[in-house]
């Protein structure tokens, strides 16, 4: 029996009906409406961020002679504020070392902290994911939604490489890509094989099975998104809406999905390559499983070797990649569908550089309004996807 | 004007580059990442600015020539409010950076209203479609290539540089 909630037992979907969403999604972008006005939002200090522990740690689990120390802000992603902390209390003098991960005000994905413990949780036994120690899913205690993990060492690109990409886009793997390639792929079939309806995922809905509702509630998601967050109206995107709802495919079996898997979201050990942690996992949900195939096939997170071969994810040639993942995973790759979810892909890249990021740094709510424009400077690349994908489709 | 932009913002870029950069800590990541952007900026700025107004005006004329097909194809409950929109971005003060941008905008919601088929969600005509693609095609190609030395994009080396792309279009 699922733990999910029960989708509304639709079986002719309303392609235009917007309202039709998982309700914590619904939830989530309201709340980004309705805070948007608080801003702007400022980097938290140090001082800050051990005092909103001291207390949190102190009301939820009532320690006593708390000390947090060794705070350490970790660069990367361009959504949370993640901060590296040991806590020492009373009845643990030697203390944990953890990792606060934390909701700014507004991000590139407004996302739910609730959502990624539940699929922490979900998938310890299966996949390394860092250990979930406490969570504020609406920011009750903490003043804003965060996620408690255990630190995982480890790293997300070779630190010795020919070339290094912001959030792992464009990095080269080049010797890396024989021990990292088999695991990302095994991770991916994984994530698609997990039987979700045995786990606590109770922030989550599940899309109709047979029906076009998984691909219909990702748009009601992401066009939701540009619509209330809109700063300048793009032709292509609102066109591109129209082309993912009039040729929505069904989905047979819904999958639980990563949403962001590719590489920049793992970390490795070195020098065995093993990996120790697949990380950010706030857009995950239960869908299509070309969805996750087509994110990590995009140009974007990929290279090129020297002889022009594309490199999905900076490891393996595509025609290899698919071929490897229906071989670990079981799954038939239907190349509409794949065709279907790339369009689907390019459009929510496009809503988080265009739309969300543009909205967040122009109302100054992140720690980070600069990286937010420079990948809205980067916004038309997936304009011009869109474009092609279409037309080829 | 002495000093002028282009010597404001060499002296800023060589700032960060000199002095700002190897001074911070290498373990303060934020702020290394977020001074190295800063600098991209500065470099992208300094590529972009003296033409900043005759790109505005550009992709004003581009969105009135998608409006107009797009008007041409509508029925009239979505040809007339978009004909409205397009009377009042041509009157628009073309020497002014904000007011092309406003225009856009404006401009930009009607075509949108028009794309969606309205509250009905009409059909779009396979002209008004490729009208569409057409012009999604060129707007992607002119933002790349204004954007182009941030150089996130996969492909380019295949974009011109910015005169040449302004060239083509005049």
């Amino acid at each position: 029996m699922s733990d999910t909630l029960d989708a509304s037992s639709v079986q002719d979907i309303d392609i235009w009906n917007r309202d039709d969403m998982e309700p914590r999604v619904r939830e989530i972008l309201d709340r980004t409406v309705r805070d948007r006005v608080k801003g702007p939002y400022a980097a938290k200090t140090e001082a800050q961020v051990v005092a909103m522990l001291e207390n949190y740690f102190a009301v939820t689990e009532s320690l006593e002679d708390i000390v947090i120390s060794d705070v350490a802000r970790m660069a990367g992603g361009a959504s949370k504020e993640q901060f590296a902390f040991v806590l020492r209390h009373k009845g643990d003098a030697k203390g944990e070392k953890l990792v606060l991960r934390m909701d700014p005000l507004e991000a590139i994905s407004q996302t739910c902290r609730g959502r990624e413990a539940q699929v922490h949780v979900a998938f310890a036994d299966v996949l390394p994911v860092a250990s979930v120690r406490n969570v504020d899913a609406d920011g009750d205690i903490l003043g804003q939604p965060a996620i408690i993990l255990a630190f995982v060492e480890g790293v997300t690109e070779p630190t010795q490489g020919t070339g290094h990409g912001f959030s792992g886009i464009g990095t080269r793997y080049d010797e890396w890509a024989a021990k990292l390639a088999p695991q990302f792929i095994d991770a991916l079939a994984q994530v698609h094989r997990f039987d979700w309806r045995t786990a606590d995922l109770s922030y989550y809905a599940t899309p109709q099975p047979g029906t076009r509702q998984a691909a219909i509630w990702q748009i009601n998601w992401w066009s939701q998104v540009w619509w209330d967050g809109v700063v300048q109206p793009v032709a292509m995107v609102t066109y591109a809406e129209r082309w993912l709802r009039e040729n929505a495919p069904v989905c047979d079996e819904p999958v639980m999905c990563h949403s962001d898997l590719r590489l920049g979201n793992f970390m490795f050990e070195e020098p065995s390559g093993k990996f120790t942690a697949v990380l950010d996992w706030e857009l995950a949900h239960i869908g299509d499983f070309h969805e996750d195939i087509a994110w990590a096939i995009q140009r974007l997170f990929g290279t090129w070797r020297d002889d022009g071969t594309f490199l999905v994810c900076g490891l393996i040639a595509r025609d290899e990649f698919l071929r490897a993942y229906e071989a670990a995973s079981g799954n038939r790759i239907d190349p509409v569908k794949l065709r279907y979810y790339e369009v689907l892909n390019a459009y929510k890249c496009a809503v988080i550089d265009l739309g969300q990021a543009m909205r967040a740094a122009t109302e100054s709510n992140n720690h980070q309004d600069i990286i937010l424009t420079w990948l809205g400077s980067a916004g038309a690349v997936f304009l011009e996807q869109l474009v092609t994908l279409i037309r080829e489709a | 004007m002495l000093p002028n932009i282009d010597l404001r913002i060499a002296n800023m870029t060589k700032a960060l580059e000199q002095v700002i950069l190897p001074a911070l800590p290498r373990e303060q990541r934020l702020a290394r990442d977020q001074a190295m952007l800063v600098l991209g900026q500065l470099r992208m700025i300094s590529q972009q600015w003296k033409s900043a107004l005759r790109y505005e005006a550009l992709s004003l004329d581009e969105l009135v020539v998608l409006a107009r097909a797009l008007a041409s194809e509508a029925p009239a409950s979505i040809g007339e409010p978009l004909e409205a929109a397009l009377a009042v971005a041509q009157d628009c003060d073309r020497t002014s950076i904000t007011a092309l941008e406003q225009a856009c905008i404006a401009l930009g919601h009607a075509v949108d209203a028009a794309i969606l088929g309205g509250a009905e969600h009409l059909p779009l005509s396979p002209a008004a479609t490729d009208a569409v693609l057409d012009y999604g095609l060129r707007h992607a190609r002119r933002e790349r290539t204004w954007f182009k030395a941030n150089q996130m994009d996969p492909d380019q080396g295949d974009l011109p540089d910015i005169d040449a792309m302004l060239a083509a279009a005049d």
